[in-house]
């Protein structure tokens, strides 16, 4: 790459990255502010100030850990936090058992009809909560997991499978048939052919999988907020919101914080697998 | 391009980033699956212990995240506990934003499953057939502590069922909120609506607009109610029959939309027709407004900010006077039901009454936001509350007592002079009222055409309920 094209490059990634990235210095300055520097619409936004409305370098004392200790010690942010975690987990697990089998069998067995039920089952992630959510109250109350975390974990999947086996499927036609024929005419059973030959070389997809179905779940707020109702049972995206938010009154200071803590590690695990999300997303078609 | 055999022929040996990551979700999932998720086991849910006491019965309670905090830590970890202990039953009581309680309250039902006791933040009159007639308990609260309110009681009582579908808890009149400072310097009285019509461009003009809001939220549904109650376009007559589009209620009703779209016309910006119910605090807050209708969260949330010119300079007043009257909605009417599929209704009943005949305790812990439904429940009823509200040390002193007289004089129901039927309910909650507002300011009506457009709304849903025989 020429020293001028590195330039354009730079050009055109650079204000975009401060772009993309200003929310979360916002969310991180917000976060720390006093009230009375937050209430002041004298003061600027993004530094510090003092009581008089001035910015100091030494900015570190006109901060204050007040909003960020009451997220931790006032208010069941711990429990969300895990809550979200072991919900996302669970559900990515039984999203891959469920739809990488699926994905594979409409793309290998399933004859001309496959990419009709494949299309078929993605509509199915189409259908949105707000219709399904009343419905499906009763059938979790029937179940008795009213305010259990079980509630969530049954759930999810009907969103997560649909759009996982769809994508999988796309991702398991682009692998050259020819390599599993040759490990059965070598002995290898069909399951045997998918574990060694597939799934190793389906990592994008399998990736990618595992990444949006986290996020989706990080991201539902209906069930979440319909099915549970106890504060130390909720998942962070309907706690925050619910908790930190009474009656006309916003926790501004808390609610940046308890917004940007979790978007750390997933900003973190989406730039860790990029190149293997973008492969997953493209169905693996330069391979 | 990735050669797959490099994929196929990586050592296994070492730990790949793709080895850790199989062991990491390997191992989280047996956490999620075998541990953590087994919440019951964990012992959320076990009873509480009181003084070495397992308790026998479970109450179940949902209720809004109230704006102080510390009322709810209170609520939460003192009150509870403490009726809990003394009544063998383990309280537990599950707060949500005041903007889900319907919602919420919708789910519930259908799924005949829920809290025992659910509190809405104004009667809920279309869940009637869903609840508990409590009758017996207002009669029994009423021989102890006098006669209920009458907010409180055109608020929940039927006449047509001649019973109490809900229970009134509490309630929170409905005051101006300005800055002295601002209204000074435009010259601008806020005694009269017309004052304000006359004083919102003036106001405007110093950068600081007039904030009514004219959006699908309740404190537009509170404001601009009351504002037709003031011109006198009362929606239904004392016999709770659609009277809007008739007569002087017809010209009352115009009268106000007239006003109002004066007002936002020549005071107002465009943002009020997108307002939740957080937005006329948080631009009150932030030093744009002069004008506001809402509960006291914004004159606490002032003190709170730390901000003493803010503080300092936001005054509380009444609900401006119109040519017919001066009268306003209250802000929340906090409204008990006990619904049918209740597991524990004996329970719910008794805290109930308890927490009304000893309101005086969350009418200060909620910093005297949650007047109680019954006056008497605080001993030398308005007399005592004025009293305990001017002792409040906050700047400017004394700005609470107006409160009082407030609750006293100028506080009513939804759907005054009538009940709070099913039919005012889902007017409120399909905000029939804000849109009418919203298009005759925008110009997209005339007053008149607003009028009669809303008339015909409000018939049909006053025939849907009546064929229901809730009116």
């Amino acid at each position: 790459m020429t020293r001028r094209q590195k330039l354009t490059t730079y050009a055109v990634v650079v204000p975009f990255a401060i772009f993309l990235a200003f929310p979360f210095y916002f969310a991180l300055v917000t976060m720390f502010k006093t009230n009375l520097d937050l209430a002041n619409v004298e003061n600027s936004p993004y530094v510090y100030n003092d009581p008089e409305g001035n910015f100091h370098w030494d900015f570190w004392n006109f901060a204050t850990f007040e909003h960020v200790t009451f997220l931790f010690e006032e208010t069941n942010y711990p429990r969300w936090l895990l809550n979200t975690a072991l919900v996302g987990l669970a559900v990515v697990a039984i999203t891959l058992a469920l739809a990488m089998p699926a994905g594979y069998a409409l793309a290998r067995l399933a004859g001309g009809w496959g990419q009709g039920a494949g299309v078929a089952i993605f509509l199915v992630y189409l259908i949105p909560p707000t219709l399904l959510f009343l419905p499906l109250s009763r059938l979790i109350t029937q179940l008795d997991l009213k305010d259990s975390l079980w509630s969530l974990v049954l759930i999810y999947p009907s969103f997560t499978v649909p759009f996982a086996t769809w994508l999988l499927m796309g991702f398991f036609k682009t692998i050259p048939q020819e390599l599993e024929d040759a490990a059965l005419i070598d002995g290898a059973s069909r399951l045997k052919a998918f574990a060694v030959i597939v799934l190793p070389i389906s990592l994008p997809g399998i990736l990618t999988v595992v990444i949006f179905a986290f996020s989706l779940c990080v991201n539902e707020f209906i069930y979440a907020f319909t099915f549970i109702s106890s504060s130390e049972q909720r998942t962070v995206s309907a706690g925050v919101p619910n908790d930190l938010i009474r009656g006309d009154v916003f926790f501004w200071q808390s609610l940046m914080a308890a917004v940007l803590i979790p978007a750390i590690p997933l900003a973190l695990l989406y730039n860790a697998f990029l190149d293997r999300f973008i492969k997953g997303f493209t169905g693996g078609a330069f391979r | 391009m990735a050669d797959v055999s490099d994929e196929l022929e990586r050592p296994s040996s070492t730990l790949t980033r793709g080895g850790l990551l199989k062991k990491g979700a390997a191992g989280a999932f047996a956490v999620a699956m075998f541990g953590g998720l087994a919440d019951k086991s964990f012992g959320f849910y076990g009873p509480l212990k009181f003084a070495h006491k397992q308790l026998a019965g479970e109450l179940r309670i949902m209720q809004w995240a109230h704006f102080v905090p510390a009322y709810d830590q209170w609520l939460d970890n003192t009150y509870i506990k403490r009726w809990g202990e003394a009544n063998d039953v383990e309280v537990k009581v599950d707060h949500i934003n005041n903007a889900l309680l319907y919602s919420t309250g919708a789910s519930q039902v259908a799924a005949q499953s829920g809290h025992d006791l659910f509190w809405f933040i104004s009667p809920p009159s279309t869940f009637q057939k869903q609840t508990v007639p409590v009758t017996d308990l207002v009669q029994e609260v009423s021989r102890k502590l006098g006669p209920m309110s009458r907010v409180a009681r055109k608020s929940t009582y039927n006449p047509k069922t001649k019973q109490f579908y809900g229970f009134p808890d509490d309630y929170a009149p409905d005051p101006v909120q300005y800055r002295r400072s601002y209204l000074q310097e435009a010259g601008v009285s806020l005694n009269t609506w017309e004052d304000l019509r006359k004083g919102a461009p003036k106001l405007k003009q110093i950068g600081h607009p007039v904030g009514l809001g004219m959006s699908n939220e309740i404190d537009s549904n509170m404001l601009l109610t009351s504002l037709l109650y003031c011109y006198g376009g009362f929606i239904q007559n004392e016999e709770n029959r659609i009277v809007i589009g008739q007569g002087a209620n017809r010209r009352g009703a115009i009268q106000a939309l007239t006003v109002m779209r004066d007002i936002y016309r020549n005071g107002m910006t465009d943002e009020v027709f997108a307002w939740t119910a957080a937005s006329n605090n948080q631009a009150f807050l932030a030093g744009r407004l002069s004008v506001a209708l809402n509960a006291i969260s914004i004159v606490r949330s002032a003190e709170n900010s730390g901000n003493a010119a803010l503080s300092d300079d936001t005054f509380l007043a009444s609900i401006p006077r119109g040519p017919v009257m001066r009268m306003g909605n209250e802000h929340v009417m906090g409204v008990f039901v006990i619904w049918k599929f209740a597991k524990n209704k004996e329970a719910a009943r008794k805290y109930l009454v308890d927490q009304q005949l000893g309101y005086r305790e969350h009418f200060i812990r909620s910093q005297f936001y949650n007047f109680p439904a019954w006056t008497g429940a605080i001993d030398g009823g308005f007399k005592s509350i004025r009293r305990m509200s001017a002792q409040d040390d906050h700047k400017p002193k004394g700005k609470y007592t107006i409160l009082t007289t407030i609750a006293e004089k100028y506080t009513t129901n939804p759907g005054h002079p009538g009940n709070t039927t099913p039919v005012i309910d889902e007017i409120f909650n399909t905000y029939l009222i804000p849109q009418m507002f919203a298009e005759v300011a925008q110009g997209k009506m005339t007053p008149s055409e607003g009028v009669s457009a809303f008339a015909r709304k409000a018939n049909a849903i006053y025939r849907k309920w009546k064929n229901q025989g809730l009116v």
